[in-house]
């Protein structure tokens, strides 16, 4: 069964086409990654979905509701939490929840029980009666994480939910999140620019660029469609001298493909180990200054790369280097 | 019922919000009651002679009341904003509460922060002289007054908030009061007024609403001027209800 299905999902603000005709089709209890870099789409799509945008043309249906015709009831079925945490700064944390679930219909001790399941599910019992602008970073987005969940939502989306977070608030989120989807059997739509954080989550995934899904597959099905080695040489001197060497690159035997992107030159070749010293004597040939030389299995940045002919950019702390 | 719970739960927020920022009402309150004291102090002597009011104390107090309602209703503009910039209201509207109950929460409260404003100067007037000639009756209506003028003018703000998403703008709504109290009859009668302030005070919902207050203050009962004060309020409020929710839909298309 889908618990997302979008067709032909537009959304126009004046000339701009932020989102330019996108088809999902989610099954239920999947973790999906939307992968993209800043102002690709991911956001206003997220905001569609979840019935705070109206989309300029195409239709969604979100747990088998439409969301236009039926966007309460979409939203009692939706857990959401929103790119910056979405959070009151004079409430407590407490009284947030309380507050949410109030909303939600809860009452009485249900409503009492679940706030307090949750600050021990997000570990922020010790600083429940505290203001909320006091929280840290990662307190903050697990208390947002917590608002999302608490009137039980069958789908939870994600909107880029480890930015700005170290390492260690980073893990504890995706800890939170695959226990979501494993133990719970809720239905996870994740918005991210971080690769890694789309390879350990995602089951399946999608690369959107200007407003377009561009790559669709689970990661390791990405990683596979590239299908070979990738051999990166960084190459030392002006622009010219790149464009030499993927004009080298692309004589020497084995390669498949070549693409340049931030000074090296990236080569995909069915055996990296082999094909490495045939390169770096070929540029060294052709007179090319060779800098810093790597081989690596395929990763989602090499699939991002193929789809965009861009790397993705991560200017987030801590970022973890993709697999 | 849905909508009702909505209002009742968002209104308690904003109060809860207002209590833990106390710095805020003590302004809201000491700035009408420092006016009034120097009005009363600096025009009270001469306004028997030149206005033909005996009981000036008494005519400045609806002043003073006006005044600390619309700096109530500054509330909903300026919370709905920072709800917006830090992501709060979409929190909210992400919930099956109707969305216009969302913002009626805050304008509710601003509505309640008028009542109690209104109250505390009525306490400072009746100690200081002004009366109150329709005894507790009066001061019930007046009670009513202050809190539909307060939600009708928060209402505005909110518009304004939810339209531009700006804190300066919303700052800026409030600042629409001073004028219209200053080319209403605040501070004298019409008919000592030159012709075209005269003309600007009888086109004002404000001097009507002072009318009716005042009214209740120095005469008692006049169901003329309540009416008239009754039409400007709720003519005032229904104006800014329909902006808000028109900017509410605008913010959510």
């Amino acid at each position: 069964m889908s618990a997302i299905v979008a067709e032909g999902l537009v959304k126009h603000f004046d000339e701009v086409r932020a989102v330019d005709g996108i088809d999902l089709d989610i099954p239920a209890g999947a973790i999906f990654g939307f992968l993209g870099a800043n102002g690709s789409g991911k956001t206003t799509t997220i905001r569609m979905l979840t019935t705070l945008l109206r989309p300029t043309a195409g239709t969604a249906r979100v747990d088998g509701l439409d969301i236009i015709r039926d966007a309460r009831a979409v939203r009692r079925r939706i857990g959401v939490a929103l790119q910056e945490a979405g959070l009151d700064h004079i409430q407590t944390g407490r009284e947030l929840l309380t507050l949410q679930a109030r909303l939600f219909g809860l009452r009485g001790s249900t409503l009492r029980d679940r706030v307090a399941e949750l600050l021990a599910v997000v570990d922020l019992e010790a600083a429940a009666d505290r203001a909320v602008g006091g929280y840290s970073g990662g307190m903050k987005r697990r208390l947002d994480l917590a608002a999302a969940l608490v009137h039980r939502p069958s789908i939870i989306f994600l909107d880029e939910p480890t930015t700005g977070l170290d390492p260690v608030s980073r893990e504890g989120i995706w800890r939170y999140v695959s226990q979501l989807s494993s133990e719970e059997g809720i239905t996870i739509f994740l918005t991210t620019q971080y690769l890694e954080e789309a390879d350990r989550l995602a089951h399946d995934l999608a690369i959107i660029d200007a407003g377009r899904i561009i790559a669709r597959g689970s990661p390791a099905e990405m990683k596979a469609s590239i299908g070979t080695d990738v051999v990166t040489v960084r190459i030392e001197g002006p622009d010219a001298a790149l464009e030499h060497a993927a004009a080298v690159a692309a004589g020497i035997a084995g390669v498949e493909r070549v693409q340049t992107a931030d000074g090296c030159a990236v080569m995909y070749v069915p055996d990296g180990a082999r094909a490495v010293a045939r390169i770096v004597l070929a540029f060294d040939e052709a007179g090319l200054a060779v800098g810093d030389v790597s081989i690596a299995r395929p990763s989602l940045d090499d699939v991002f790369l193929q789809a965009t002919g861009q790397h993705l950019q991560v200017d987030a702390p801590g970022a973890a280097p993709s697999s | 019922m849905q909508t009702a719970a909505t209002i009742f739960f968002l209104t308690m927020r904003a109060l809860r919000e207002a209590l833990r920022q106390p710095a805020g009402e003590v302004a809201n309150i000491f700035i009408p009651l420092f006016f009034f004291a120097v009005t009363v102090g600096s025009i009270g002597r001469i306004a028997g002679d030149a206005f033909a009011i005996d009981n000036f104390t008494g005519f400045q107090m609806p002043v003073a009341m006006l005044s600390a309602a619309s700096s109530a209703a500054a509330g909903a503009g300026l919370g709905t904003v920072t709800d917006i910039q830090r992501g709060y209201f979409d929190k909210l509207l992400l919930t099956p509460a109707p969305r216009p109950a969302i913002v009626f929460g805050r304008i509710t409260a601003d509505g309640v922060r008028a009542l109690i404003m209104t109250a505390v100067i009525l306490a400072v007037g009746l100690v200081v002289g002004a009366g109150l000639e329709a005894g507790v009756a009066g001061a019930l209506v007046l009670f009513a007054g202050a809190f539909v003028f307060g939600m009708g003018y928060s209402s505005f703000n909110a518009a304004i908030a939810l339209k531009t998403g700006s804190p300066q703008a919303a700052a800026a709504g409030n600042l629409f009061f001073f004028p219209l109290i200053f080319l209403s009859t605040a501070f004298a009668p019409k008919e000592v007024f030159a012709g075209w302030l005269e003309f600007l005070a009888t086109i004002n919902p404000i001097t009507y609403i002072l009318e009716a207050q005042r009214s209740l203050v120095l005469e008692g009962w006049d169901g003329l001027a309540l009416l008239r004060g009754g039409a400007a309020i709720l003519g005032f409020g229904m104006i800014s209800f329909t902006l808000t929710f028109m900017a509410l839909r605008g913010r959510t298309a």
